[in-house]
């Protein structure tokens, strides 16, 4: 485990039995679909909210096998406008 | 199990999270891998430099594509390099629907994200190596992982002074 050589590590899960079973150090999981984990294709805001947050978590769990769940709903969101997309 | 078989329920179970669920609690559990205490935050995140890591059988065209005829699963892993183009990209994978993925690899390896919030002052660098892997691993293929493939990585990781791993399942 990269963890175990200092490097802090945050999963991300859209199974929860999954994550119950065998949890990473630091976990973050959301009600997505498997195979589409950051979200749809092409939708850049809604991928660059989920990685933002996925990565924040590092800082928020304290504990090891700790988990944060992300409140997205999917389509039925309104996700900050992207930033940093080259022209 | 033939392929077509595999890819045709992992098309059904990717559908529905209840489903997942279902599929999650029956991969079972590894616990006797004890989980290792938390490593102390190394920068704040706009100082940091972050690889990815995904289950999501991402690897480079021109690499091994994974064993799918095993059904452990396979092991090993394909290093992906900073700024590979899309078309540079592939997914061998039956056991989760791909098809996202398949147009847009940034559903399980968000390479392209992880750069514009590097641009956007977020994240402090994007790491120049980053892992492509497969989930669904079992018996001798999970045993490679963790006795072999792990520790490759946390060193390869180690030698790029990644300060933050995010992993991301198919």
């Amino acid at each position: 485990m990269v963890e175990s050589v200092g490097i802090p590590t945050v999963t991300l899960s859209v199974v929860r039995s999954m994550t119950d079973a065998t949890p990473g150090p630091r976990n973050v999981f959301l009600r997505f679909r498997l195979g589409q984990v950051l979200g749809e294709p092409g939708e850049v805001a809604q991928q660059q909210a989920v990685l933002r947050r996925a990565l924040a978590a590092v800082d928020e769990i304290d504990a090891p096998g700790g988990m944060i769940e992300l409140p997205y709903r999917w389509k039925r969101e309104r996700y900050p406008a992207p930033v940093g997309v080259a022209e | 199990m033939p392929r077509w078989w595999n890819r045709f329920q992992s098309k059904i179970y990717s559908r529905a999270w209840w489903l997942s669920e279902r599929y999650g609690r029956r991969a079972g559990s590894f616990d006797d891998i004890p989980l290792p205490p938390l490593a102390p935050v190394r920068r704040p995140l706009p100082e940091a430099r972050v690889a990815l890591v995904t289950a999501g059988g991402v690897h480079l065209a021109d690499q091994p594509p994974f064993d799918m005829a095993n059904p452990d699963g396979d092991g090993s892993f394909r290093v992906i390099p900073r700024g590979v183009g899309p078309a540079e990209l592939r997914i061998t994978h039956d056991y989760y629907d791909h098809a996202a993925a398949d147009r847009d690899t940034n559903c399980v390896l968000p390479l392209d994200r992880l750069e514009e919030l590097a641009r956007a002052g977020e994240i402090g660098a994007v790491a120049p190596r980053h892992v492509g892997m497969m989930g669904h691993l079992s018996g001798a293929a999970l045993g490679v992982l963790v006795d072999r493939s792990a520790g490759e990585i946390a060193a390869l990781f180690r030698e790029d002074g990644v300060d933050l791993v995010l992993a991301v399942p198919g």
